[in-house]
């Protein structure tokens, strides 16, 4: 029996629906059961996708079609990454969410959402994947929503239209794929039937891009990719750093699970859909980081920062190649601790001293110097520095795009990373460097005008040297000294890819 | 069960209908006993004949020749006659206490009542002029029911429901006469009956023929051009917008057309050419046409029967894939937007009977207020979208499904067509319950402090709905197999 590696996917959920519908409690209870169920339930999840292959047959949706779980490498992969971030930021939020209210609302539902994220990374075949991709969306849009103003009202269903809009654009695929597929059941290598793919060979190039550039609304790839900005300002960072590190990893999912594991890549190598995809990608790498580059207000910056870093990714699984999906790969664990990280952060600068702006962030390092290292160490592995993990997977990816044969991408493609990084640099580094070097006072250099923005910066200041709370401070120790272990030891999991690739390519 | 129950259950309703207003009940509650009473008898008739399936037919009457009124149940019918025989009780249970601040409430009930019959007649018909009489007598028996509140409003939505209906008809009784004249029989056969020796060269006319017969019986489905009678005809009482505009009398209409298309005419003598073509086109500018308007329209009631428009295009597009899978797919969406729509329709009555109000700005907060009809209403609109795990994830995938097998560029036009129409959906739908949820953070609930959700008359059969939703998006296997062995006769 199987049914067992159900139980990570079905505890929280139900879990979370009572803790709904539950009347209010106290908060010590709910923050211990909240708890409680998210240790266990990680500890199941990890447990189930790391004792081996498993597959378990849930029901027939239709008679030809299961909802039906396997377990492979890619959903190790998946869960592994998940719950390490699930559990450190729900910890974080225990007492982040203080200050924000609904917290038994909150838990509910980031319950909830894991339960459903692990079943999208257990899921075997593309309507079952297509099932959570949804139930994803629709529970994970109160989080959006949870402090109830019109902004994030509108920031919410901007979200769901989205992404909803994303899901049907890969719907759309799907009913392509279920006619011309031998089976929509995940298979390495790919489903197509030769004959029938022959024939509608338009139509499918058509249906498979519509998948991609679907998939790509989760993963904030052009032209689909506002909501990120919108929402997560608006969210309460706990929220924020599981959307950017984990939430839009299942567009990223989807597009490996249809170009891998259903189309196959031989089916469109070499084709306008490749040239697309490349193109779409590179250009969303691009432009995520001029205007993350060009963003004052932080968490948005962050926002514009993690359009960029997932099509860095999509631009991986695009070259089609083995280099190209390890870099991808790569990146996807690294981004989501490193963002995760960099949202816990944002979280602390709000929650200790209610400051949303870059500019407000002067003399940050004085008071709370631990945090702003953790951050520096996320930075400097997002963009690139060796020895943080960033440096790895961009090698792969410039590698991978220099060995495949794509074109003019093939050179095109490395310069645009190199260019975002400095991007990178540019955005996230002065928080860093104006923290802990604020220079002379503004007041001493001009003595007129910006006095509001001086008052803020002074106050930062001239405030005591103040950490926040350990139970803040100790997950995003944890995600941020990850993003330089993994930098400087990361051949256990490069080995761990590279196989998982033999079986696909 | 005999095939003579037919016409019972077909005139039953009808009759003891007309005494409601002539039996001189003591209170109102007598007069809901004896109306739930016959309904209930009715349906569990129909149920009995479902179960028993009698292989006869049964004729009322004839007129010369072999024009006759005669009755018989097929697969198609036995789908319809099941919807109407499961709704009715349910929406009259749930009018007893909507008609209670309408008043005029015995004649309301007559004619609710013998619409009930009128409908089964058509379900139950087993040759065109059966049909199409029934269908005539439909559009006037349900026209006191727009009728009924008496307004100016009201009267001129009647004028224009009556107008369109009875033209409609027209062309439709000319599709009638031709299929009379170039068919080997005049009851309805799997495939059709048109005689390709009798039509000669005459087939270029006989497209022409019915693509007019389909514009005239979708009328009353509500096709583009032919859709603005239906967002009118919500002034109705809920009850009517519910069970006869959104299930019964468009229903009709989409059932009319499933006849003639795959009954009459036949789908090979139609498959491929420009009538199919013609059609499909017009069903498929409906699907997204309806959608919009309804994401323009801030009128509850109203936005619900423009989805409502929307969404009977999704049964004629599946109707005019003329393919046995797109039969299935037209059969299983008109089942479960039956459930989803009245649904959605009797969460709005309940929003009117309880508080009176109307436009969807009107309603923010009150999701936690009336958290019955609202969460009801959220799961309604999910199916409507098209959620996994409810039914109109189902009923999308069997149009898709067909739809790209038919080979068709425009049915991959309709598939397409069907997800912006399903996104506009999530639109109209999530708008409302994200509002009626989330009103904003300054949003003073004193002044709804009135609002409250109604009694269990009205939330039974939402209820019941609700289930009925989870249980065709899990496990719709057997009624799938039920619309296959249908179409299977088509080959």
């Amino acid at each position: 029996m199987n049914g067992w590696i159900l139980l990570p996917v079905f505890l929280p959920v139900i879990a979370g629906i009572f803790l709904l519908l539950m009347s209010q409690c106290e908060r010590r209870r709910l923050h211990q059961a909240a708890g409680a169920v998210l240790v266990i339930s990680a500890v199941l999840a990890v447990a189930a996708a790391w004792t081996g292959d498993k597959s378990v047959t849930l029901f027939y949706l239709m008679k030809d079609i299961p909802v039906y779980f396997h377990i492979d490498g890619i959903s190790r992969l998946y869960v592994t990454f998940t719950s390490i971030v699930w559990v450190c930021v729900g910890i974080y939020a225990f007492v982040y969410m203080e200050h924000e209210g609904g917290e038994k609302r909150f838990f509910g539902l980031y319950l909830i959402v894991y339960g459903v994220i692990v079943a999208l990374d257990f899921a075997g075949n593309l309507v079952t994947m297509y099932i959570f991709y949804e139930l994803m969306t629709l529970t994970s849009a109160p989080l959006v929503l949870h402090n109830g103003s019109r902004e994030a009202v509108m920031a919410a269903l901007k979200y769901l239209f989205y992404s909803l809009c994303g899901a049907y654009m890969g719907l759309f695929g799907i009913y392509f794929l279920y006619q011309n597929c031998d089976t929509l059941a995940f298979t390495p290598g790919g489903t197509l039937n030769p004959v029938l793919a022959q024939d509608h060979r338009t139509i499918l190039l058509i249906a498979v891009f519509a998948m991609l550039a679907g998939f790509g609304a989760k993963a904030g790839m052009l032209p689909l990719h506002s909501w990120l900005p919108a929402a997560h300002p608006v969210a309460p960072s706990p929220a924020s750093a599981v959307f950017s590190g984990i939430v839009v990893k299942a567009g990223v999912l989807a597009a490996i699970r249809t170009v891998y594991y259903v189309v196959g890549p031989d089916f469109i190598r070499g084709t306008w859909v490749q040239t697309a995809w490349m193109v779409l990608a590179l250009v969303t790498v691009f432009m995520g980081s001029m205007l993350a580059y060009r963003e004052p207000v932080f968490k948005k910056r962050l926002a514009y920062s993690t359009v960029s870093q997932i099509s860095y990714i999509l631009f991986g699984l695009s070259l089609l190649t083995p280099m190209g999906i390890t870099g991808a790969l790569l990146h996807t664990v690294f981004h989501a601790f490193i963002k995760s990280a960099l949202f816990l952060t944002a979280g602390v600068f709000i929650f200790e001293c209610g400051k949303t702006r870059v500019s407000e962030l002067t003399g940050i390092g004085k008071r709370m110097p631990k945090t702003v290292w953790c951050y520096t160490f996320a930075s400097l592995a997002l963009i690139g520095i060796p020895p943080a993990c960033g440096f790895v997977s961009k090698w792969y990816l410039a590698e991978g795009a220099l060995n495949a044969d794509v074109g003019v991408f093939g050179w095109l493609g490395p310069v645009v990373l190199l260019l975002s990084a400095l991007l990178t640099a540019g955005y996230l580094l002065p928080v860093t460097m104006k923290g802990f070097f604020p220079g002379k006072r503004d007041g001493e250099k001009t003595s007129a005008g910006n006095s509001e923005m001086k008052s803020s910066a002074v106050d930062i200041r001239d405030a005591q040297k103040k950490e926040p709370s350990m139970m803040m401070l100790i997950p995003l120790g944890i995600l941020a000294s990850l993003t330089i272990i993994l930098g400087v030891l990361p051949n256990p999991l490069i080995d761990y890819i590279s196989q998982l690739i033999s079986g696909l390519m | 069960m005999s095939a003579n129950m037919m016409v019972v259950v077909v005139l039953l309703p009808i009759i003891f209908g007309v005494l409601v207003p002539l039996i001189p009940f003591k209170t109102r509650r007598h007069m809901t006993w004896y109306v739930e009473g016959i309904v209930l008898l009715t349906s569990l008739l129909v149920w009995a004949l479902l179960i028993s399936r009698p292989d006869g037919s049964f004729t009322l009457f004839r007129f010369t020749g072999n024009l006759s009124v005669s009755f018989r149940l097929d697969g198609l019918g036995t789908v319809f006659a099941g919807i109407l025989s499961s709704l009715w009780p349910l929406a009259t249970l749930y009018s007893f206490e909507y008609m209670k601040h309408e008043g005029h409430e015995k004649y309301f009930f007559m004619f609710y009542v013998i619409t009930y019959g009128v409908t089964l007649g058509i379900a139950l018909a087993e040759d065109i002029l059966t049909m199409y009489f029934f269908y005539e007598m439909l559009s006037l028996v349900t026209l006191p029911l727009i009728m009924h509140t008496l307004t100016r409003e009201a009267i001129l939505a009647s004028r224009t429901y009556l107008y369109y209906s009875l033209g409609g008809a027209a062309f439709a009784f000319i599709g009638m006469i031709f299929i009379l004249t170039y068919g080997t029989t005049s009851v309805f056969v799997p495939g059709g009956v048109i005689d390709a020796a009798a039509l000669g060269d005459r087939q270029g006319l006989m497209l022409l023929i019915y693509v007019l017969c389909f514009c005239g019986f979708s009328v009353k489905a509500a096709m583009f051009p032919f859709s603005s009678w239906l967002p009118k005809a919500g002034v109705a009482p809920t009850p009517v917008t519910a069970l006869l505009h959104a299930v019964a009398v468009v229903k009709a209409g989409a059932f009319t057309v499933i006849r003639v298309t795959y009954y009459s005419f036949g789908t090979e003598l139609l498959r491929g050419t420009w009538a199919q073509m013609v059609v499909l086109g017009l069903t498929i500018f409906t699907i997204v046409y309806g959608c919009s308007r309804a994401l323009k329209e801030t009128h509850l009631k109203r936005r619900l029967a423009w989805s409502t428009v929307s969404n009977l295009s999704y049964i004629l597009f599946g109707a005019a894939l003329m393919t046995p899978l797109g039969l299935v797919g037209a059969l299983s969406h008109m089942v479960f937007h039956a459930v989803m729509k009245i649904c959605s329709f009797f969460c709005a009555g309940a929003v009117i009977y309880k508080t009176g109000r109307n436009y969807i700005h009107e309603l923010r907060g009150f999701g936690w207020k009336m958290p019955k009809v609202f969460t009801i209403f959220t799961i309604s609109g999910m199916a409507l979208m098209g959620v996994p795990g409810l039914c109109g994830f189902i009923s999308k995938w069997n149009l898709a499904k067909a739809a790209v097998s038919s080979e068709n560029p425009l049915g991959y036009l309709g598939v397409a067509a069907l997800l912006v129409s399903a996104l506009l959906t999530a639109i109209y739908m999530m708008t409302i319950s994200i509002r009626a949820f989330f009103p904003g953070k300054d949003f003073d609930y004193d002044t709804i402090s009135d609002v409250e959700d109604p009694n269990w008359m009205m939330i039974l059969p939402l209820v019941i709905f609700v289930i009925a939703m989870f249980v065709f998006g899990l496990h719709p296997e057997p009624m799938i197999a039920a619309l296959e062995s249908i179409a299977a006769a088509m080959n």
